[in-house]
């Protein structure tokens, strides 16, 4: 990727890393914001949506982020603030599969209370782009 | 034509719509028309969304003629630190009006205060606006100045606002990645939005009502607000990097797109008239503007991204 020769082919895999990023964090934000009561009278039901938009948000993530892995395992595969994003990007992802199980009726109760696990969302996605973001400046 | 160019066909919009968007809210206050109301709003929000390129054209003008003997930074400086507040008051003004015009879709009226509050800013950034074009006007009409060309404006160029901007940007260690996070945070939260509202007018997951998705769209007006106030500290910052960068005019112009879809889908679209719990066709406008939006967002954030890697920015 690094040595094709066009301009195109690494701003195209970050935008479509980007991207997924919006798709991800933003539909899972949407769904935790509800949790937090925000637009009560609107059903869960009407959320389930947000699942199949993450899935697929994850999958273009996963696929892009490989590739740009690739462009800097050397200095990404021991940098601490990539293991710090890796580490959020997946803590992230397990606090949506007790949320999914909630909101499919599934479960009647998420374990422990829904608000926290709402914030808690919310606040790891924030961190782990803060953490992405900041590869950037820290990792070069 | 060159974005010089570009602004001096523009530049007259920021002035002149408000006048126009004042207008037509004071002929409602007068004849006591909530129609006329709205409609004043609606150019407000349009006037506010074209003051974008009118204010970054500027810019991209003064790296085009700072150079001649015949111009005087000062004047051009001054201009665009007046430019700025105007800017932000336009900002102000127009966030106001949206929000006005979602609880009018909404709730049927606006917010008791929020049509006066508009009306207000509007005045104000009228003021500012009115004295920033004055100002440009002096950088290279001479005759306008009556005191002669000696007469021209002075500042302390330690005193420039922008210039503070830049110099945060610039040598601060934390500001620009923190604006960078929270531009990408905001992204996220525009783009969940208008991703799930667009798609839903597309036909996707019908089974849910429109209403219910729709009503989602503050919170990506949200994201947009603080990606309008991060990316400006990004421009006025380092303004060199993005009026050399084409992609950069792509955005903009994708931003504009995006902007007025915004208001497309606040105004537009028959979805509450037929309750909140009612199914929503869309129609094929509805649908040719949620491709047109879709198209833009992608595009700002391509642009976005092209940035470092077509032209100079970080």
């Amino acid at each position: 990727m690094r040595e094709s020769p066009s301009v195109w082919a690494f701003p195209t895999i970050l935008t479509l890393h980007t991207t997924g990023m919006g798709i991800l964090v933003g539909a899972s934000w949407l769904l935790d914001l509800r949790l937090l009561g925000v637009g009560r009278s609107t059903p869960l039901s009407a959320y389930r949506w947000v699942f199949p938009a993450i899935t697929v948000g994850l999958i273009i993530n996963l696929v892009t982020g490989v590739f740009l892995f690739i462009k800097n395992a050397t200095t990404w595969g021991t940098a601490a603030p990539f293991g710090v994003k890796m580490l959020l990007v997946v803590t992230s992802v397990v606090l949506l599969l007790p949320i999914r199980k909630y909101v499919r009726g599934e479960a009647s109760e998420v374990g422990g209370n829904t608000r926290l696990l709402a914030i808690a969302s919310i606040l790891a996605w924030a961190a782990a782009v803060t953490a992405g973001r900041l590869l950037a400046y820290l990792v070069v | 034509m060159n974005l010089a160019h570009l602004h001096l066909v523009m530049n007259h919009v920021p002035t002149i719509g408000s006048v126009a968007a004042l207008g037509v809210l004071l002929l409602g206050y007068v004849r006591r028309n909530d129609h006329l109301k709205h409609v004043g709003l609606e150019v407000l929000f349009i006037v506010a969304l074209l003051t974008l390129p009118v204010y970054v054209s500027g810019v991209a003008g003064y790296f085009e003629i700072k150079n001649r003997p015949d111009v005087s930074v000062d004047a051009v400086k001054i201009h665009q630190d007046v430019a700025l507040f105007g800017f932000g008051w336009m900002m102000m003004a127009g966030f106001v009006a949206w929000i006005a015009l979602w609880q009018w879709r909404r709730h049927g009226r606006p917010g008791r205060g929020l049509v006066p509050a508009a009306t207000l800013l509007l005045v104000m950034t009228l003021v500012v606006m009115g004295r920033a074009a004055n100002l440009g006007g002096e950088i290279r009409h001479p005759e306008i100045l009556t005191g002669g060309a000696a007469a021209a404006p002075a500042g302390d160029p330690d005193r420039f606002v922008t210039s503070a901007i830049t110099e945060v940007a610039v040598y601060s260690h934390w500001a620009w990645p923190a604006a960078e996070t929270v531009h990408f945070l905001g992204l996220s939260l525009s783009l969940g939005v208008l991703l799930a509202i667009n798609l839903r007018l597309l036909g996707f997951m019908s089974e849910v009502p429109f209403a219910q998705v729709h009503r989602l769209l503050p919170w990506g007006m949200l994201g947009f607000g603080a990606n309008l106030i991060t990316g400006m500290f990004f421009f006025v910052g380092q303004p060199g990097q993005y009026t050399s960068s084409n992609p950069f005019y792509w955005k903009i112009l994708f931003l504009v797109i995006a902007g007025a879809n915004f208001l497309y889908l606040t105004v537009f679209g028959k979805a509450w008239k037929e309750g909140e719990s009612a199914r929503f066709d869309p129609n094929i406008a509805d649908k040719a503007m949620a491709i047109l939006s879709l198209t833009a967002w992608l595009g700002v954030l391509y642009a976005g991204r092209m940035l470092p890697f077509l032209g100079k920015s970080f």
